[in-house]
């Protein structure tokens, strides 16, 4: 990146760059993160008011029609499996172990694919 | 053969632009720089820098349909139409393909990239065994052509911080030779938490390495050396 008061271009448009598998899978644990944070207060609140009695229960199921239960329970799944998993890579990568680019690669996938079929399973939950 | 290739010229004051070409490889264009010398004597306004044509030199680093990579190694055979050329991504640049790499080479510097061996010189050469020597196998060809640095997320956003995955490979490297001293100095200066520690083992640098380095391991290295000395 150019310092500040450089007015030479910079290179740097992310949609025309080919990311390796291992980057998608970076930045996606970064955007699993920031949905987990931004859905944790809400989560707990609702936790909370869901204990709370029968009643209340069935307000809080009111106040989010069922088809949006599914679409968030779906993107929360995914982002907790994906989140999980990466992190769980990331951490035995520090240490060493996986981190030949050729199973780098592998657990990569891996961890998109098992996300994915977190959400999916999640998905199918939600409408049987 | 149809390119694309990012164009700007400093003297103008206009923004970048894509060019497209189109130019018939002939017989004995196994390369892509090999089409980019051809292209200059159509167009002698195109800047890149190249010199030994075989991978060595590292000058003509650019990014090749969304990859870092070097022309001269990049074979005509395969590559996607069109194909298009960008300078190298994060960099300032200096005119077309040309970019300004400057802080790169001032990380390089920061590691002291040279021999410290403290005590009197040997009468001959310093010696090591075998083993030591292999020791600097996938360390000692690094060719400075930012390929990897220039691919990497963590040096995008603090080039001036992070010494990027270049910088670490080659520091490691003065740290793995048995015949340095000054290994607890050197991993003073990189025990911190931009210099080393802003890289994430994302891994962009190996996916591109021209010369097949592996800068993420040389990273993992350092990170065990320091956590050995502290336990």
């Amino acid at each position: 990146m150019a310092k500040p008061g450089d007015s030479r271009p910079v290179f740097l448009d992310l949609f025309r760059i080919r990311f390796p598998i291992g980057a998608i899978a970076s930045i996606l644990h970064r955007v699993s993160g920031v949905l987990l944070f931004l859905a944790l207060p809400p989560l707990a609140l609702g936790l909370e008011m869901s204990l709370r009695g029968e009643a209340q229960f069935e307000a809080l199921r009111s106040l989010l029609p069922a088809p949006w239960r599914i679409v968030l329970g779906t993107i929360l799944a995914w982002a907790a499996t994906h989140h999980l998993l990466a992190g769980i890579r990331h951490l035995l990568m520090d240490v060493g172990v996986g981190s030949a680019l050729g199973t780098a690669r592998a657990s990569a996938r891996a961890v998109l694919a098992i996300a994915l079929l977190a959400a999916l399973f999640a998905a199918w939950r939600g409408l049987s | 053969m149809k390119l694309s290739i990012y164009r700007f010229n400093p003297e103008t004051g206009d923004r970048p632009r894509m060019q497209a070409y189109e130019i018939e490889a002939e017989a004995g264009d196994k390369k892509l720089l090999d089409l980019l010398m051809r292209l200059r004597t159509v167009d002698d306004s195109l800047a890149f820098r190249r010199s030994c044509r075989e991978g060595v030199c590292g000058s003509d680093a650019m990014n090749i349909n969304g990859r870092n990579g070097l022309a001269c190694l990049t074979a005509l055979d395969g590559l996607a139409e069109p194909v298009v050329l960008r300078p190298l991504p994060g960099f300032p640049v200096i005119r077309d393909l040309i970019v300004d790499m400057t802080q790169f080479f001032a990380h390089y510097h920061s590691i002291k990239p040279y021999l410290i061996a403290d005590g009197p010189p040997p009468e001959r050469e310093r010696l090591q065994t075998p083993e030591q020597r292999a020791r600097l196998d996938g360390l000692y060809e690094c060719i400075l052509c930012a390929c990897c640095s220039a691919f990497c997320p963590s040096y995008w956003w603090n080039p001036d911080k992070f010494i990027g995955p270049s910088g670490l490979l080659q520091a490691y490297r003065f740290i793995a030779d048995s015949r340095d001293t000054a290994t607890a100095e050197r991993l003073d200066y990189l025990d911190d938490v931009y210099r080393l520690y802003r890289c994430r083992t994302i891994m962009n640098c190996t996916e591109v390495c021209p010369k097949g380095l592996s800068p993420s391991h040389a990273i993992e290295r350092i990170r065990l050396a320091l956590l050995q000395r502290s336990s």
